[in-house]
């Protein structure tokens, strides 16, 4: 068990920057889920952490112990790769007992913890089959226990559900909710898939080109998004854009102008002195509106903005909708019978308290939304 | 909406069903029937040479001009194979034989996997450079290289005496195989990496990653360069032929090459020494057979 910190890390490939002055902390017994598209560098982070990959500069401190010119294997973290990695000429005793024989254990020792890693991840009847015998689920499971069974102060893993189908992922995925738990082993996760990062993750940090976006609660990430991009990455379908300019009302206030979108925008909620940097800037910005936080207007209702249904996708519990509207397209959640058909025109209402606004920059001008983030801040709060 | 067909037991089967099924049939068997065809074709052009050479070793020697050629013989007369087993040193270069390619194919297979390993897994400055050079010596002919070869074979700098006629003279020069590294190469590099990568944070050290990972997983690549090697250095004539000049170090196919004599030649003799002969490398092949097909991967990672 240990706190993982990551300090100003900077990686670099020949003339790819893959990871950019990133700065983390991972709390003891964490279940960190750094969340990107590919190419982000959040693989890299975690080889860097891993060992598998020296930093170009920055520190990585993994129990109070800077590990950056320590082996791999001293560093005492495990990793769980993407594509499992067991070596496919050795049973899965002898998959699991590998790092133990590595460490020079004895046989007895060697067994009995292979024995309880097996255990733990029911693979109790396996043990004598060759990886190529098992499923996908159950090598993965292999994969994991080879990871445990050295007792490791952190876990690592690289993708690790996205070689399974879909319903295997969601099972895995909460098999391995319930291994973190048990054994509260500090555990760095990556992934692309902003599912698992909002269902696994204690917190989620969100990278993108190498640069940390955001780093907060599953919750947060996605109630408050630092930026356009936080904001459309996560959540399915992404967070609604609608282009237009800001301008100041008599009498204090600020409404948003869009093509046939005209909308007074919340004081309470949004960030008084960055919208009015914005209002003096001219800038374009953009209105952020999650497709659960639009409803389709009832007749009779005004104020809404006109559109006209081009799709509508039922999902089973709901029914999403394109709607033309705002001079390009936005997503609608709905009741799944809801008796709309492809071309009806409709009115969209929405909470102003919901509204997200981004400015020219990207960055989300709510009063609630985290400012840009401050990794030498950060730092020094965890050292 | 169209209706929906309803599928019962009484259906009647489509009108056309049993002459596409056997037109399906039929083109099925004509294409079996030409594979076939085709192979036997080029089974039989490979074979021919052998069973020519089978032939006369079970002849007579007056046997063997008449005309027109007889292929069966009358009778199976085994006195060639009793002749050069006991009438040459046969026995001799045999056991010559075994010793240079058994020695060439051990230090071979050792050399190139290690080699291969490096050049596929590891790090090091010139390893492009150093690599171009030992692929490039593969363009060299042999027969180009053999007369600088003897003469440093035969004045070895250290040597108390000339490698000629020795076995460590006609070993050392055939052990390094440019094109068993590039082999090993190419095979050590589609191990995925992971596998390495992973072995390493379990501990393992560069030499346990390669005997305990990357060894057990060569095992095809390795025994089928093996069996190359074997194969080729069973019937390499030319280094031999420098390199021996006594007939108790001559390897077979130069003692065979030796049973011609300048006026008389018995070909019967000399079939059936050429039988026995191949006679270990065919066992070989069909004993390793399998391991060219072998894929040992399989399972090892879901791509």
């Amino acid at each position: 068990m240990a706190e993982i910190l990551i300090k100003h890390l900077v990686k670099t490939f020949g003339k790819v920057e893959a990871v950019k002055d990133v700065s983390l902390q991972v709390a003891d017994s964490e279940f960190l889920v750094l969340l990107g598209p590919s190419g982000c560098g959040k693989s890299t982070i975690l080889r860097v952490v891993a060992g598998l990959e020296d930093a170009d500069s920055g520190e990585i401190v993994v129990g109070g112990r800077l590990v950056n010119f320590i082996d791999p294997v001293k560093r005492n973290v495990a990793m769980v790769f993407q594509n499992y990695a067991l070596y496919p000429h050795m049973t899965v005793h002898k998959n699991i007992a590998f790092p133990l024989e590595m460490a020079k254990k004895t046989k007895a020792e060697i067994d009995s913890a292979v024995r309880r890693a097996a255990g733990i991840l029911g693979l109790d009847e396996l043990l004598h089959r060759l990886p190529e015998q098992l499923s996908g689920g159950q090598r993965q499971r292999v994969a994991l226990a080879r990871a445990i069974v050295r007792e490791p102060q952190a876990f690592l893993m690289d993708e690790p559900l996205s070689n399974l189908d879909a319903q295997l992922r969601i099972q895995t995925r909460l098999e391995l909710i319930q291994l973190h738990a048990r054994l509260g082993i500090t555990t760095m996760y990556v992934t692309h898939d902003q599912v698992e990062a909002m269902t696994m993750g204690h917190r989620i940090a969100v990278m993108r080109d190498g640069v940390l976006q955001q780093i907060g609660t599953p919750q947060d990430v996605y109630r408050r998004p630092a930026n356009v991009f936080v904001a459309t990455f996560l959540g399915a379908p992404p967070m609604n854009l609608i282009d237009g300019a800001l301008e100041a009302v008599a009498g204090g206030g600020w409404r948003f102008h869009g093509r046939d979108v005209d909308v007074a925008l919340s004081s309470g909620v949004l960030s008084p002195p960055e919208l009015q940097h914005e209002i003096e800037a001219h800038a374009d910005v953009k209105l952020g509106l999650r497709p659960e936080h639009i409803r389709i207007a009832a007749p009779g209702e005004d104020g809404g903005i006109p559109g006209r249904v081009q799709f509508l996708e039922p999902v089973g519990s709901d029914l999403y909708l394109t709607v033309e509207a705002g001079g390009g397209t936005v997503q609608v959640r709905t009741d799944p019978d809801s008796p709309l058909q492809t071309g009806e025109n409709v009115s969209l209402l929405f909470d102003a308290a919901r509204v997200h606004v981004f400015g020219a920059d990207g960055h989300n001008l709510r009063r609630d939304a985290p400012r840009v983030e401050a990794p030498a801040e950060l730092v020094e709060a965890a050292s | 909406m169209a209706a929906p067909v309803v599928i019962t037991e009484a259906s009647e089967p489509h009108a056309d069903y049993s002459r596409a099924a056997r037109r399906s049939r039929v083109l099925w068997l004509g294409k079996g029937v030409a594979a076939y065809a085709v192979l036997t074709v080029f089974a039989a052009i490979t074979l021919v040479p052998f069973l020519y050479l089978l032939s006369p070793s079970f002849r007579q020697s007056y046997e063997l001009l008449t005309f027109p050629p007889q292929w069966i013989p009358h009778s199976l007369y085994t006195g060639n194979f009793h002749h050069v087993l006991h009438q040459t040193s046969y026995p001799r270069w045999a056991l010559n034989t075994l010793i240079f390619a058994g020695a060439i194919t051990a230090i071979t297979l050792v050399l190139d996997t290690l080699a291969g390993y490096a050049f596929a897994r590891l790090r090091f400055p010139g390893r492009t450079a150093l690599f171009g050079l030992v692929i490039a010596t593969l363009m060299i002919p042999t027969a180009a290289v053999v007369a600088p070869l003897y003469i440093m074979i035969s004045r070895l700098p250290g040597w108390t005496h000339s490698g000629v006629n020795t076995y460590p003279g006609m070993i050392l020069p055939m052990v390094c195989s440019p094109l068993g590294v590039f082999m090993m190469r190419q095979f050590m590099s589609t191990l995925p990496e992971a596998l390495v990568e992973a072995a390493r944070l379990d501990g393992a050290g560069e030499w346990q990653i390669f005997r305990k990972i990357v060894l057990p997983l060569m095992k095809p690549p390795i025994v089928v360069l093996g069996i190359f090697t074997f194969m080729f250095q069973w019937v390499n004539f030319l280094w031999p032929l420098v390199i021996t000049t006594t007939d108790n170090m001559k390897t077979l196919t130069v003692g065979i090459a030796s049973l011609q004599g300048q006026f008389v030649t018995d070909w019967g003799v000399i079939s059936a020494a050429a039988v026995m002969t191949i006679f270990p490398v065919i066992a070989v092949f069909l004993i390793f057979q399998r391991w060219f097909v072998q894929a040992s991967m399989a399972g090892a990672l879901k791509q």
